[in-house]
């Protein structure tokens, strides 16, 4: 069974992020950089159902600057059996839409039964991706996916939602966006690594359509201000003031 | 950043600014790497140590192996890192080809011990013994023992285990007495009994392989007469099926530390039907179980480096929490607390940790790329490598062991009152490294090889090679401006190392050895210093270099960090080897004459 995974290379999330004090995006320089989590989950699915169709291709496609080679390459070694990187500049940035649109154009026409991605990018938070693809190649989407069974022509996916699980049946090809539960991602093993190096791994020049939407600027949350330590004799003095700075400062009761 | 244990960009500046470590895939040995292939390495250790290994880091040391019923229990996770770490190919990346293995240069396969035992170390030796036991079989034993056993401990199904210790016998390995007699079969019968045996037995694998030492029946005395055998818990019958091996659990012992792993008392052939297989030839155990020896002593000192690295990441973290006190020129006690970082003290301990940890790093780094090398030459340049890799073995193992505990004892101090209580991993990492100093041959055995032996051996051969290399690196220092008065003094601190070795050796060449190693254990601390000084001054040599050609603001912060580590390594601790020379240069029978019975009141 042929898939593919798109993948993006996010902050690690253990990342200490900085803005840019213009405020035109985050400081990268010294960050690590990693596979997005959700993405993982994508290339562990696609890795299972090649495994237990006993055949077939996973391929990686990810748009970024030149360093989301080392992610392609740690997916590769998880064992995935090639990848394609559309490459824009560090700081090219475009919108949702046009990176769908660049994606699609390299998915399109491909026999890939699935096309796994994150449910989002956990460094933008937008989420608009997988759908976006699956509406640009007239593909079903299921979303938030936490079980994949496949069987000939059609997957049964479960999805979360509030308070509990929807089952959905979808027509193959399609775009299923990956959530936490779904699977535990394998380590890139040694041999696999050892492998990586010589799988085909394809670095195209792209360049995005100009973005729509744009991003005007970043901020940091506001600055927590400090607590403060409520005083009193005894607990039932510092009780009662509680009270009182909760209904009369806060206005919380 | 909560957990970091580790610093993943030391460990890069280690092994490509200071060792150049890509520079041995030129060698056909490791051509079949990439630099690409290392950073992966590293990547995915730093993965596994977070997720797999350190979640059970606390968890491990609160419930400890129980013995029950005959066997020993260990923590579940156990079982899901042996599979890990086999499928994985990590328990074979340093092993050769022809057996399986990766053949990674002993450089960047060691990283992932490294990584490992800083995130749990009780669980880091499980597939660490495995690597042992592997390898001393793929050296020197036979085709079908390899076959037979070697894909069963990388794969990690099989536990291995190095068994040489027996009550009467610890540091004393000559003294052993248990007993091989051998049969009209291919195997011995073994007897006899070993204790502190690490992971003897444990739940999480099928079957324990013992690498141990005993005696043919005859065989001479002493260390000579030790032979090295194969003795499964259970053994293969006739049909391929397990059976017991004769081998019985007696208990495990209640540790101080490092509690997540068993250490066992075996008793064997109580029933007169334990087997054993030798490997290689009788007679020659002891020489083949110090070969692996001395890469476990790297281990060990590896992962001594690691645990006081945890320590002061966790103490780094907190002391820039816990606001303490303020400047002390403060006069305004309303103003608020600083963090305890600001204090100098505080600073002081923070930089003894890390002129510790990255200096210890250093010389085991130096280890393992001498070890590389060596591999990867033949003839005299061999020779060279292996000499200086001899030379400096004990060194690398001790240095890090002993200095770990005061390193650990530093970041618990950093923690005031919450250091010595168990909410903070620190005390834990301060019991857990205790164990260093002893296992593995205890420091006092490795100091007198260090002196007794390694720097006298080949007429003092291996020393000469270390003074040129600590030399060479003293003329590079000494050329650059912002280096040379170090230089100057690592010169001084070395002739001072050539004055006590040339009065040490005239007391031997006297004739009184004992009084020549009685201080053996302060030449090691002495010389000790003196190497990781020199490391430290190699690692100073490749940050300036980087500062030189322009670094990124984080990593100019990176090397300005460096050089302040450095120079504090150079400002505080290698001027104690003054006061060391002093009683070495000293002949004095202090310690000899001192007899037991003055001791009593
Ligand atoms: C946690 C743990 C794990 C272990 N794992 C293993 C294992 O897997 N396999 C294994 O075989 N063993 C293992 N051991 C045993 C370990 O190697 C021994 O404890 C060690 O070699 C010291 O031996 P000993 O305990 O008998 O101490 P001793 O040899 O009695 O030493 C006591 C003290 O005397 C000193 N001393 C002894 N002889 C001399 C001398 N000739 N000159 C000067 N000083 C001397 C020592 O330096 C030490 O300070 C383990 C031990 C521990 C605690």
């Amino acid at each position: 069974m042929n898939s593919a995974v798109i993948l993006k290379q996010v902050p690690d999330t253990e990342a200490l992020i900085k803005v840019k004090p213009d405020g035109t995006g985050i400081v990268k320089e010294g960050v690590k950089f990693v596979i997005n989590p959700y993405d993982e989950f994508g290339v562990e699915e696609a890795l299972k159902k090649k495994e237990a169709a006993g055949s077939g291709e996973v391929t990686i496609v990810s748009i970024g600057p030149d360093r989301s080679v080392e992610s392609i390459r740690t997916a590769l070694a998880m064992g995935a059996d090639k990848g394609v990187l559309l490459k824009i500049g560090e700081d090219e940035y475009s919108d949702a839409l046009a990176t769908a649109k660049a994606l699609a154009e390299e998915l399109k026409g491909k026999d890939y039964k699935i096309i796994f991605c994150g449910k989002q990018a956990i460094d933008d938070d937008m989420a608009q991706i997988g759908p976006m693809v699956a509406e640009l190649m007239g593909l079903p989407c299921v979303t938030v996916v936490t079980k994949v069974d496949v069987s000939g022509d059609k997957a049964v996916c479960s999805r979360e939602i509030e308070g509990g699980k929807e089952i959905v049946e979808v027509a193959l090809p399609a775009v299923i966006s990956c959530q936490k539960g779904l699977n535990e991602p394998r380590y890139a093993s040694l041999p696999g690594i050892m492998k990586a190096k010589k799988k085909p791994l394809d670095i195209k020049d792209t360049k995005l359509d100009a973005p729509k939407a744009t991003i005007d600027k970043w901020e940091n949350p506001p600055q927590r201000a400090a607590g403060r330590i409520i005083e009193g004799d005894d607990a039932a003095a510092k009780a009662a003031a509680l009270v009182k700075a909760l209904r009369q400062e806060a206005k919380v009761i | 950043m909560a957990d970091k244990f580790i610093s993943e960009r030391n460990l890069k500046f280690l092994i490509n600014e200071v060792f150049d470590a890509p520079s041995l895939l030129q060698f056909p040995r490791y051509s079949h790497h990439t630099p690409e292939v290392f950073d992966m390495v590293i990547d995915t250790a730093m993965k596994m140590g977070r997720d797999l290994l350190k979640p059970s880091f606390e968890e491990m040391d609160k419930n400890p192996p129980r013995f029950e019923a005959g066997a020993v229990k260990v923590h579940p996770s156990v079982k899901r890192l042996m599979k890990e770490c086999g499928e994985g190919g990590w328990i074979s990346a340093v092993a050769s080809l022809e057996v399986g293995g990766q053949q990674l240069p002993f450089t960047v396969g060691l990283i992932p011990t490294f990584v490992f035992s800083a995130a749990n170390y009780s669980a880091s030796n499980y597939p660490g013994l495995n690597m042992g036991a592997a390898h001393l079989i793929e050296s020197f034993g036979s085709q079908e023992q390899k076959d037979t056993y070697i894909p069963l401990l990388f794969s990690g199904a099989w536990q291995g285990t190095m068994a040489l210790t027996e009550p009467q016998a610890g540091s004393s390995v000559g003294d052993i007495t248990t007993t091989a007699s051998p049969t009209d079969k291919d195997y011995y019968l073994i007897r006899g009994q070993k204790i502190f045996i690490s992971a003897a037995d444990h739940d999480c694998v099928d079957n324990v392989v013992n690498l141990m030492l005993a005696r043919i029946e005859g065989a001479p005395p002493g260390l000579k007469g030790i032979s090295l055998f194969i003795v499964p818990k259970k053994r293969f019958d006739n049909d391929g099926n397990l059976v017991p091996n004769d081998l019985a659990i007696l208990g495990i012992y209640h540790k101080m530390g490092y509690r997540g792993c068993p250490i066992t008392q075996l008793s064997l052939g109580d029933n007169g039907d334990c087997r054993g297989w030798l490997v290689g030839e009788p007679n020659r155990g002891l020489y083949y179980m110090l070969q692996m020896m001395n890469e476990a002593r790297l281990v060990v000192g590896m992962n001594a480096a690691a645990i006081a690295s945890a320590a002061y990441y966790a103490c780094l973290q907190y002391t820039r929490e816990r606001p303490q006190g303020r400047p002390i020129t403060s006069k305004d006690p309303s103003a608020p607390q600083i963090p305890i970082i600001e204090h100098a003290d505080i600073k002081r301990m923070l930089l003894f940790q890390r002129a510790v940890i990255e200096g210890s790093l250093g010389l085991l780094f130096q280890c393992t790329v001498y070890s590389d090398l060596m591999l990867a030459h033949e003839g005299d340049e061999r020779e060279k490598y292996s000499l200086l890799l001899d030379l400096l073995t004990p060194v690398a193992k001790t240095y890090p062991a002993e200095m770990a505990i005061h390193s650990v004892s530093q970041a618990l101090q950093c923690l005031g009152g919450y250091g010595y209580c168990d909410e903070f991993p620190i005390e834990q990492h301060y019991r857990d490294t205790r164990i260093h100093p002893i296992h593995e041959g205890t420091t006092g055995i490795q100091a007198l090889t260090l002196l007794g032996r390694n720097v006298v051996m080949k007429n003092g051969k291996a020393l000469t090679l270390f003074l040129d290399e600590v030399e060479g690196a003293i003329k590079k220092a000494g050329a650059r401006p912002e280096l040379a008065a170090h230089a100057a003094q690592l010169k001084k601190a070395v002739e001072k190392l050539k004055e006590v070795i040339g009065h040490l050796v005239g007391i031997a060449t006297g004739g009184n050895i004992d009084l020549f190693l009685a201080d053996a254990t302060l030449f090691m601390e002495f010389f000790g210093v003196i190497a990781v000084a020199w490391q430290w001054l190699l690692q100073a040599l490749a940050a300036q270099s980087a500062l030189a050609k322009g670094a990124s603001p984080s990593d100019e912060d990176f090397y300005t960090g460096k050089m302040y580590a450095f120079r504090y390594f150079f400002a505080y601790e290698l001027p104690k080897t003054e006061g060391m020379a002093q009683r070495l240069l000293t002949i004095d029978d202090l310690t000899l004459s001192m007899k037991p019975d003055y001791f009593s009141d």
